[in-house]
């Protein structure tokens, strides 16, 4: 098979460069190249489908509200009895998850279903803060938390993945355009930075909705 | 904006979740009860058993006690919880 | 000589800098920390509105958000803004303000001429009258009505200025500024609280920025509060709502006070606050007295005055008089005549009083026991009339420019009260209180009913937690005796915003409408931009008097959000133009952009419902010709958006069963069928193809637009109805792109390019799926499932493959097809295909039909249970008479049929059914149509007429069968 970038339409979604207000801290807006499966256990499978997980090179699956990082992939709680198992790009973890757990759980593939936004920076939280409704503080949530929960309108899942604060934000990859653009302008009062290291000057001015669109 | 505490992600704005309705009508077996099942509410003004589909969240199903005139959120489980509202 | 009434020194301006403003045009001067209506009085404008209904001149009355007179349309152009309360506007350089509802100008208004008719324009006056000749209505009395209501004038262009929304959550959320709420945020505060204070004036202080004594406690709490980290200080922001579960609604006004918002920051903010514990220091408002002439410019509230003076360093007039119930207000006056102000007297309602006494002893002469019965002047105020109370006696005129009132103080419960918090009457105010509160809240301070710096300040520390240095302060008493009313020759205003006078209420009562609801409706009394703020309760008092009950029995009005207005940008916030909902776009959204397709929104989807040719003159041309295309070559159609769930499990097969009006169990793998879904009251709900692929894993596809419903429909089922079933399901919308490659040439189109897959017609018949492997020739390997369905009519084959390779698929295959002229369709061909293939949609799975009416009875189950097979079967359901589904065709070919025409008998006016879709055939010659007709298919024969009244429209249509084209289902079997 074709190697295949599975969201093709994801390298326009965030242009490169520095955007938004220019005083302060800016946060760091991108997206994450990896493979996604959805498990979600079969009657009497829970204890055959750990096993089967943890055999493949993956966690202990973690508990409501929670991810967990294996040696190979990542569990993210996704739902009752469901995960979102991550692992790196061309892993084939679809088909090696599907020959590992049998009739033990449905394995179903999301590589190209869902893309994966990151958020990084002193200021992430006031960026999420605009879009999804759940406490993220540092009282309430933290790394290795996962809140599945909506952004505006669209359905994500929110894992924090490191102290900065850094999160990341799973949509469905249709909605990958809408909502790159809903990041950019919840950050835009804040500043943020798209690719590589600074850019030399800031685009002022210049913001992720550019060509085909016109608000 | 009620809030319902979801068992598996903590309490959450209402807007994430979709109103099913009655929890106390069950699917009947046979075909002599389905108009009620279907129609017959008793629509309390005071303690309201029900379903909120957690639809923006994690998709379970939760049985709500709900206080209808104060929208007081009592008591929230999965399908298979009885919970009892309070005595008068 | 510029600002003629400003005071040398004192107050929280800053005299050092000047800011030049207009109002009405006229270039004025002013200091940073004014409010519009302070720098209007320092430069001595007295008159700055016409009232609403009567056109009467109107003064500044308050110091606050309750002003019901001094409205100033703010900004020009594009950022115009009408209604703005000019004692809650901050002053900045440039700032341009115009007075509203009068013309030509401010001081020779026409429309005050209307003031004549005052008699017949009492409260309701236009249910009575307005209402002969009908016809008169819409083209005489309408038009001259709307341009003689309203007050401000809106802005007509966009708006420039974006606005966003933030969500936050907090142990302590403190609703305003004062020493109260400053108290009980710096105790949470010190307790580690994550704690919001939001005050909506620009600065923090309330009632200590009355008073210099307290600069120090104010300034030394804020700075301790700056340094707490988990303190968010946000002031200019008003707390609007209070909603269940403790979710509060407010609104920051990050740059009103700007003339531009700066780069990236928005004009305001929208917060959505989820506060542990809820500590409302609202304050209180000062409520007026109704008496004859109390409208007139110079008649303001005491304490205003004493803001004006204290605060923002302004002489009011230059002749005060005092009208009061109670001692608090005497602070005013003494605080006047200390700055230089004449004081000709003071008019105390009750006979004795601390204040009475204070006062004769500062040399002010003193009415006891008297009232204030009218103001003389015109434009503004000369003198008042003053008599004893229950006397006969004459009344005596003094002179005076500024008649300071105060019937008392409000506690501001509004908040409170949209919690839930019962009101309780208190005797000592007379006035509401909160009583005990059924959220977690408390009420402080003022908005409690505790008067007084320091007894505020320590209510609200105990609110936080205790343990903070408290303000000093004298003890103040607020006890008032009672007087709501002045009686006497003249209006006398309830309600200053609407010109509702206590006469007014009094009519509300008279014609039956004594509830105080009813009157409230009736008269408009506190639905204006102030709410009633500082009159509402003396019109409930008013009601009361006539009803012959006590005040506290009438009640008030239901509070309800918004405490005070919210403009429409910040309840928008990003939701605006395109991005009011979100765009949803399919793998091969940027191909079709590059081939210049027209796009439609289904949902939040955006489809191609067309490609517009070089030479198509019009849509109908190119939809034409894409379907002629399908129908003689071949088309390809981005069919991505369908709903695909992915069930899978040991149940699979009998959970589908139950949800499918038909029976999928039987379905071999690597077969697809037609599913039928019904809802659990027999009426259709969706249809789609479900594939089997293996023995306990299917893939269902549904409509874009009930893509979300089935997937709840199930899981709810599932989890509710039958949690025994070994069934998992997932969506899979986007992890597959679907492309529909449909012709008599498709098959030839496509096997050159599939590997692994004998397309032929015996080995991958009808209805067959299977995976397979799509070879471009050029490199690119894609994975594929092929599924052999069609809604076109044709043969045709849905190929899907994931995401990432659309585009590649969708490529090679117009590359392999382009010998036999493959082009792209859109929606208005499938459209158009369908219809002529008698294909039922969402026109005919409209909510109100069932199976039997769409002609697929034969396809439910005759045993088994199923969602919707009880219901469906009664009488109403299952009666042979209802409409069922037919095709259409205009008698004479050349006539057009539409969508929502009913069928008639010729002559007849009862509906026989309606047509449901339209459309031009390519197959057959004109418009054709789809539609449900009682009798069905029985009246063929029989002439009907599609009518469509709202364009005068009878068109004459037979009946034929639905299936137009190919009938007998060849072509897809081929």
């Amino acid at each position: 098979m074709s190697a295949t970038e599975p969201h093709p339409w994801l390298a326009g979604a965030l242009v490169p460069g520095r955007f938004g207000a220019a005083a302060g801290e800016p946060v760091r807006l991108g997206t994450r190249a990896c493979e996604l499966v959805q498990v979600l256990a079969r009657r009497d499978g829970d204890a055959a489908l750990q096993a089967a997980i943890r055999a493949a090179g993956g966690p202990d699956l973690p508990p409501p509200g929670h991810a967990a990082q294996g040696e190979r992939m990542a569990a993210l709680w996704t739902q009752p009895r469901g995960w979102l198992i991550q692992a790196g790009p061309d892993a084939g973890l679809a088909r090696r998850l599907a020959d590992a757990c049998g009739p033990a759980a449905a394995v179903v593939e999301q590589t190209h279903g869902r893309c994966v936004f990151t958020l990084e920076g002193a200021h992430a939280r006031a960026v999420l803060a605009r879009l999804c409704r759940v406490d993220l503080h540092p009282r309430a949530f933290g790394p290795g938390r996962v809140a599945v929960t909506p952004l505006s309108e669209i359905a994500a899942v929110i894992h924090q993945t490191g102290a900065a604060p850094g999160f990341d934000i799973i949509v469905a990859s249709s909605y990958a355009r809408a909502v790159a653009g809903m990041l950019a302008a919840a950050a835009a009062p804040i500043g943020y930075q798209v690719g590589g290291d600074q850019m030399g000057g800031d685009q002022m001015g210049g913001d992720q909705m550019g060509g085909d669109r016109v608000d | 904006m009620i809030q319902i505490a979801c068992p598996y992600c903590g309490p959450r704005d209402e807007a994430e979740f979709a109103y099913r309705g009655d929890a106390t009508v069950h699917r009947p077996a046979e075909e002599a009860g389905f108009h009620d099942y279907v129609y017959a509410r008793a629509n309390p003004r005071g303690w309201h058993l029900e379903w909120w589909h957690h639809t923006g969240g994690c998709r379970a199903v939760l049985k709500v006690l709900r206080h209808t005139a104060t929208h007081e959120v009592r008591a929230v489980g999965l399908p298979a919880d009885r919970p009892e509202p309070p005595s008068a | 000589m510029s600002q003629p009434f400003r005071t040398a020194a004192g107050g929280h301006v800053d005299r050092a800098a000047t800011l030049e403003f207009r109002f009405d045009g006229r270039a004025l001067q002013g200091h940073p920390g004014d409010t519009l209506a302070s720098a209007l009085l320092a430069n001595g404008v007295r008159l700055v509105g016409r009232s609403f209904k009567l056109h009467r001149p109107r003064g500044i009355f308050s110091a606050g958000v309750e002003e019901p007179n001094a409205l100033a349309e703010l900004r020009t152009g594009a950022r115009r803004e009408p209604n703005t309360r000019m004692t809650a506007i901050e002053l900045h350089a440039g700032l341009e303000a115009a007075s509203q509802n009068r013309f030509p100008s401010l001081r020779w208004d026409l429309m005050s001429l209307v003031g004549l008719l005052g008699p017949v324009l009492s409260a309701g006056f236009y249910y009575k009258t307005f209402m002969w000749p009908a016809s008169f209505w819409e083209r005489v009395y309408e038009p001259r009505i709307r341009a003689a209501a309203g007050l401000g004038r809106p802005a007509t262009a966009p708006d420039p200025d974006h606005y966003e929304a933030m969500h936050v959550h907090c142990d302590v959320l403190v609703v305003g500024g004062g020493p109260a709420g400053l108290a009980a945020a710096r105790a949470a505060g010190a307790a580690g609280a994550r704690v919001m204070l939001c005050e909506q004036d620009f600065l923090f202080g309330g009632g200590l920025l009355l008073e210099p004594a307290q600069e120090a406690w104010r300034a030394e709490t804020l700075a301790a509060l700056a340094t707490m980290p988990e303190v968010t200080l946000l002031p200019r922001t008003t707390v609007f709502g209070y909603y269940d579960a403790n979710v509060l609604g407010a609104v920051e006004r990050l740059a009103d006070h700007l003339a531009e918002p700066p780069p990236h920051t928005p004009r305001q903010r929208y917060w959505t606050i989820r506060a542990g514990r809820v500590v409302l220091a609202t304050g209180a408002h000062e409520r007026l007295i109704a008496f004859p002439g109390n409208d007139r410019p110079g008649v303001m509230l005491a304490g205003a005055a004493l803001a004006y003076l204290r605060r923002f360093g302004v002489r009011p007039g230059r002749r005060a008089v005092l009208f009061a119930n109670n001692d608090a207000a005497y602070e005013a006056v003494f605080a006047l005549q200390a700055a230089g102000l004449a004081v000709p007297g003071v008019v105390d309602a009750r006979p004795d009083s601390a204040g009475i006494a204070a006062a004769r002893a500062r040399g002010i002469a003193v009415w006891a026991g008297a009232e204030v019965c009218g103001t003389a002047g015109g434009a503004t105020l000369r003198g008042v009339r003053v008599r004893h109370r229950g006397g006969t006696g004459t009344d005596t005129l003094l002179a005076c420019d500024l008649l300071c009132i105060s019937g008392g103080i409000n506690p501001a419960v509004h908040l409170a009260s949209q919690s839930g918090t019962p009101l309780h009457w208190n005797e000592r105010l007379a006035a509401h209180v909160p009583g005990a509160p059924v959220q977690a809240q408390l009420s402080v301070g003022a908005a409690a009913g505790v008067t007084g710096i320091a007894a505020a300040a320590a209510d609200g520390a105990r609110a936080g937690g205790g343990g903070i240095p408290l303000p000093d302060g004298p003890a103040q008493d607020a006890t008032v005796a009672p007087i709501w009313e002045v009686r006497g020759r003249g209006k006398a205003f309830v309600d200053l915003q609407d010109d509702v006078t206590a006469d007014d209420i009094r009519l509300a009562h008279r014609e039956g409408f004594g509830h105080i609801e009813h009157a409230k409706r009736y008269t408009t009394h506190a639905m204006g931009t102030d709410q009633g703020k500082t009159g509402g309760l003396v019109g409930a008092a008013v009601l009361a008097a006539a009803r012959g009950v006590p005040v506290e029995s009438v009640g008030l009005p239901t509070f309800r959000p918004f405490a005070t207005p919210v403009t429409w940008g910040a309840i928008a916030g990003h939701h605006v133009g395109r991005a009011y909902a979100p765009e949803r776009r399919t793998p091969l959204h940027d191909w079709h952009l590059r081939h210049a397709a027209e796009f439609v929104e289904a949902g939040h989807w955006l489809r191609p419902a067309y490609y517009p040719g070089a030479s198509d003159g019009d849509v109908w041309d190119s939809v034409l010709r894409e379907a002629r295309a399908v129908r003689r070559d071949v088309g390809i159609c981005d069919v991505s958006t369908l709903g695909k769930i992915d069930v899978q499990g040991a149940d699979a097969a009998d959970f589908l069963d139950r949800v499918y009006a038909n029976t999928l169990s039987t379905l071999p793998p690597g077969r697809a069928r037609y599913g039928l879904m019904l809802r659990e009251d027999g009426i259709a709900f969706d249809d789609g193809t479900v594939a089997r692929l293996t023995p306990d894993r299917f893939l269902l596809s549904t409509t874009t637009a009930n893509a979300a419903a089935v997937l709840a429909h199930l899981e709810f089922h599932l989890q509710t109805a039958w949690p025994e079933l070994d069934v998992a399901l997932a969506s899979v919308t986007d992890q597959w792109a679907a492309m529909s490659v449909a012709g008599p040439r498709s098959r030839e189109t496509l096997a050159p390019l599939i590997e692994g897959l004998d397309l032929s017609n015996d080995a991958f018949p009808f209805m067959a799926v299977a995976d397979a492997v799509l070879n471009d020739g050029r490199g690119e390997i894609c994975p594929v499932r092929l599924f052999r369905i069609s809604f076109s009519g044709e043969l045709a084959y849905e190929v899907a493959t994931p995401a990432g390779h659309a585009e590649a698929v969708w490529k090679a295959i117009l590359r392999a097809g382009a010998e036999f002229g493959i082009i792209p369709y859109g929606t208005e061909a499938l459209g158009l295909l369908r219809i002529e293939k008698g294909h039922v949609a969402g026109a005919e799975l409209n909510g109100q039909t069932t199976a039997a009416d769409l002609g697929l009875a034969r396809l439910c189950k005759k045993r088994g249970d199923y969602i919707g097979r009880a219901l469906a079967q009664r009488p109403g359901l299952a009666d042979p008479a209802r409409p069922a589904l037919v095709g259409l065709r205009p008698l004479h070919r050349s006539d057009r049929l539409r969508a929502g025409a009913h069928l008639v008998l010729p002559g007849g006016s009862d509906s026989l059914g309606w047509i449901s879709s339209v459309t031009r055939g390519v197959a057959l010659e004109g418009w054709i149509g789809l539609g449900f007709l009682r009798g069905g298919l029985g009246r063929a024969g029989t002439p009907l007429h599609a009518a469509f009244p709202l364009l005068g429209e009878a068109v004459e249509v037979e009946v034929v069968s639905p299936h137009f084209f190919d009938p007998e289902n060849q072509r897809v079997r081929d």
